[in-house]
């Protein structure tokens, strides 16, 4: 079964996969690579180089766009010459423990040792330039602190694909020749659905709202005080849901054996494969305008990925309800959402959190412990026990004088934050005394981390 | 009123810390304050017919010998709320007075404990134990503790993870 991600969506060029192997047993990435590196630089190098050349010739004619372009190409060859080094510094392989390694750099050399039992998650995305030549960067993630992840660049797709089946089949504890697992489709975001999705946000409608207000205002005063502001505030909220329409584009989600293959993007292409068991925590956020059309967005957190820390890592950008809810219970197996018996915020917290009060509460069952919070956008927070890693319980003043106390939950860095907000204060504790005893028993009977040893292989599938 | 509070008592035994971290403490705020008291003493006595009226300035004078008079009280209480606890499978961290803190980690879940003491720290003999998880939020800091029950806490923690911890 091909996916979109192994389907030529390179823009012409295609190049023979190498699978290159040097003396040592050891493989080297793509020789295209210095050249795709070399032309990412080009075009931003033309900019600068223009402007520099402009300002040296004195005027922005022909002479400066000659001198410009001309500059721009030697720096693309100057990159080009250091990036073949750079690939000729590269190998990586796997050792006699099943790791993988990768040994890099020109100047400063480094030895880089990934313990794939720890696996997190692995991407194959295609920046632009490399789509042209079909070609793919391998990212792979084990769980650690700090710098835990290589990003191979650049593989051919098919070999790409190839190594991203093998690390996925050595961490699972299988042979390393396992086919690749084969994948079900589970579902797909219409681009409809997206755009209309990131127009109805909260801060998007908040601020095209503010937008409109100041331009009346400036158009009944008469004066033009206002348009840079508004220039501002309708500018952004435009330039978000661009931005996020490009990344999120076609947003599609797998399922395989392996884990979850998470696929999206329009001008980069991104695969993500997130093995069974490593999703930390998932939030799922219902802001206020997405209710009409029963929209939620599901939020994780996965161990390595958040160190990134622009990346909001999600499951679905817009999902309907049932469409979250049958994602949530394929990653989170056992859970039902509908059967959780939620512990209530008491009526004092209104002194507290007059607007969301209401909504908080907190839950557990078997497998999870789950916040809700929010009123205008609705968020319900969910965690595993084996990831639970530690339970604090904090008070401040207000909270005490009113006997409330906030339970939060720690999880891996991620957009997912778990507080159960201004519980009564003993609710609180017996909370978390629970928490932390089941998150240790919990610990002790978690089989996720080599999910597929033959002893207890899943059927293909499900 | 500590022992009313729901959220923060057990009956679990809670260890206390050692009463030389408020020493270290107030031997900050006196290394700090000290050396500015002098300037503010300097500048009185260069400004003395200067544009600031008198009252105000003893005013702010008296202000900030107040305020550091409260950080000194307060530092005690603070380094008597710390406290932590070894349980069965967990252990409890608590800490502070406005903002109340409880942190609880099951052992299991440790990925490294850090012994580390400054330089005042060690000139007192006191040193602080902080647990790490996988989680950047897990907050469990134990200031002020004997090299001696550091380094056995520390000990009994490594012991207790071993037993207990698997991958991530």
């Amino acid at each position: 079964m091909d996916s979109p991600v192994g389907d030529d969506l390179g823009l012409g060029i295609r190049l023979p996969d190498i699978g290159r192997v040097n003396s040592r047993g050891h493989r080297a990435v793509h020789p295209i690579t210095p050249v795709i590196h070399g032309l990412s630089v080009i075009p931003f190098a033309i900019f600068l180089t223009i402007g520099i050349a402009g300002s040296l010739v004195g005027s922005l004619g022909i002479a400066a766009l000659v001198v410009g372009v001309g500059g721009a190409l030697v720096a693309g060859v100057i990159a080009t010459g250091y990036q073949y080094l750079a690939w000729r510094a590269l190998e990586f392989w796997f050792d006699e423990d099943g790791d993988l390694r990768v040994d890099s750099g020109v100047l400063t050399r480094a030895q880089r040792r990934l313990q794939l039992s720890r696996l997190q998650s692995i991407d194959v995305s295609q920046p632009f330039i490399a789509r042209l030549f079909s070609m793919a960067a391998v990212t792979v993630e084990v769980a650690g602190s700090g710098d835990s992840r290589v990003e191979l660049r650049y593989l051919s797709l098919g070999d790409a694909r190839a190594l991203r089946s093998e690390a996925l089949a050595r961490a699972a504890g299988l042979h390393h020749d396992t086919v690749e697992a084969p994948e079900q489709p589970v579902m797909r975001v219409a681009p409809r659905d997206l755009a209309l999705s990131l127009l109805l946000r909260t801060n998007t409608v908040t601020l095209l709202g503010a937008t409109v207000l100041i331009l009346v205002v400036s158009w009944q005063a008469e004066g033009f005080a206002g348009i840079g502001l508004a220039l501002v505030t309708g500018g952004l909220p435009v330039a978000i849901v661009i931005t996020e329409f490009i990344k999120y584009f076609d947003f599609t989600v797998a399922e395989s054996p392996d884990g979850l293959r998470l696929r999206f993007g329009m001008t980069k292409t991104q695969t993500r494969t997130v093995p069974p068991g490593r999703i930390q925590a998932i939030e799922i956020v219902e802001p206020l305008l997405w209710r009409r059309m029963g929209w939620v967005r599901l939020r994780v957190n996965i161990a390595g990925v958040a160190d990134d820390p622009k990346e909001e890592t999600l499951l679905a950008p817009v999902a309907s309800l049932k469409g979250a809810e049958a994602l949530i219970a394929r990653v989170l197996p056992g859970v039902d959402l509908a059967a959780l018996r939620w512990t209530t915020a008491p009526s004092q917290a209104r002194w507290r959190s007059p607007v969301q009060w209401r909504s908080l509460a907190a839950s557990s069952d078997d497998n999870v412990v789950a916040t809700r919070s929010g009123r205008i956008t609705r968020r319900r927070a969910f965690v595993p026990h084996p990831r639970t890693q530690s339970v604090r319980v904090t008070q401040g003043p207000w909270e005490r004088a009113l006997r409330l106390a906030t339970v939060h939950v720690d999880s891996t860095p991620g957009p997912v934050a778990i507080a159960a907000l201004h519980l009564a204060a003993h609710d609180a504790r017996a909370l978390a005394d629970a928490q932390a005893a089941r998150a240790g028993r919990a610990r002790t009977i978690d089989t996720t981390i080599r999910w597929a040893r033959p002893e207890d292989q899943r059927p293909a599938g499900n | 009123m500590r022992g009313v509070d729901p959220a923060f008592d057990s009956a679990d035994e809670w260890t206390a810390v050692s009463p030389r971290l408020a020493t270290a403490r107030r031997l900050v705020i006196a290394l700090v304050s000290v050396p500015l008291a002098g300037l503010v003493v300097l500048a009185f006595l260069v400004g003395r017919d200067a544009t600031i009226p008198s009252a105000m300035a003893w005013a702010a004078l008296g202000l900030w010998v107040l305020g550091i008079g409260w950080s000194w009280w307060l530092v005690g209480r603070r380094v008597r709320s710390f406290g932590y606890c070894e349980r069965g499978d967990d252990l409890l961290v608590r800490s502070g007075i406005m903002f109340r803190r409880l942190v609880i980690v099951p052992y299991g879940r440790m990925q490294l404990v850090d012994v580390r003491a400054g330089p005042i720290d060690r000139w007192l003999g006191i040193t602080s134990v902080q647990l790490h998880t996988a989680a950047a939020t897990t907050d469990a800091a134990i200031p002020g503790l004997t090299p001696e029950v550091a380094a056995a806490l520390r000990d009994r923690l490594a012991r207790q993870g071993e037993q207990r911890s698997a991958g991530l």
